[in-house]
């Protein structure tokens, strides 16, 4: 997995790239959470990410839930296929 | 499904840990294209064996990060019907315990269970056969 953090006024955006499992999570939560602790908006870029598994949609909730915690959000942006196949999956669960 | 695709069969082993869920992935994608899966299934397909990987290194083998065993996987297809097994050598399933997280409980890898059991049609565990511990089973009708 590899990633690019861009940022313009208070968004931080976090382009992902590969096939985010188990094995990345946290290498994601490592890139994200701090974004998110300092109080800006973040947005996931899933175009470059070709799979995610339940591991990647958990990171996803964690981040959306840490935000609220600090008043700030996340924002998925031009997720790519795969991604948005699992994302629906997931939505029927949560 | 192509027609000529009946009673194959391909099994492969695995060190039990994170960093071997990209070459169950790559093993389950390999053998979708030989056997000729339907493209539309292949990838939802991966989904439910990675997430089955998974909970073997999560679950079976929780207490021991670093151990050596490895876990087998084995794709099974005739005409009608696609098996997949895998084999492991941690601790034994407790069945009645494997359900799906609750929905504010969202540790990583927690929505596995729910995938695989949206993905496939049935789920069955077994005791293995020596040297094995466990043995699950998930099926797709084709």
């Amino acid at each position: 997995m590899k990633y690019k953090v861009t940022e313009s006024e208070n968004i931080s955006t976090v382009f992902l790239d590969g096939e985010i499992d188990m094995d990345v999570a946290d290498n994601v939560r490592e890139v994200v959470f701090p974004l998110i602790d300092s109080g800006k908006e973040v947005h996931l870029n899933l175009k470059g990410v070709q799979y995610m598994d339940s591991s990647g949609i958990s990171v996803i909730v964690e981040s959306n839930q840490r935000a609220k915690e600090k008043n700030t959000k996340v924002e998925l942006k031009e997720v790519s296929q795969p991604v948005e196949k699992v994302l629906a999956m997931a939505r029927k669960f949560l | 499904m192509n027609t000529e695709a009946t009673n194959l069969s391909e099994k492969k082993d695995f060190l039990v840990r994170s960093s071997s869920l990209k070459d169950v992935r790559s093993f389950s994608r390999e053998v979708f294209e030989k056997f000729k899966i339907d493209e539309n299934l292949r990838e939802e397909l991966v989904l439910a064996i990675a997430e089955a990987a998974q909970n073997i290194v999560k679950h079976a083998y929780k207490d021991y990060p670093d151990t050596q065993d490895r876990m087998a996987v084995r794709i099974s297809c005739t005409d009608k019907e696609l098996e997949i097994a895998f084999f492991d050598k941690g601790k034994p399933v407790e069945e009645s315990k494997v359900k799906h997280r609750a929905i504010d409980d969202v540790k990583p890898g927690g929505l596995g269970t729910f995938f695989i059991q949206e993905i496939m049609d049935s789920i069955k565990f077994k005791e293995g056969d020596k040297p094995w511990i466990n043995n699950l089973v998930l099926t797709k009708k084709l």
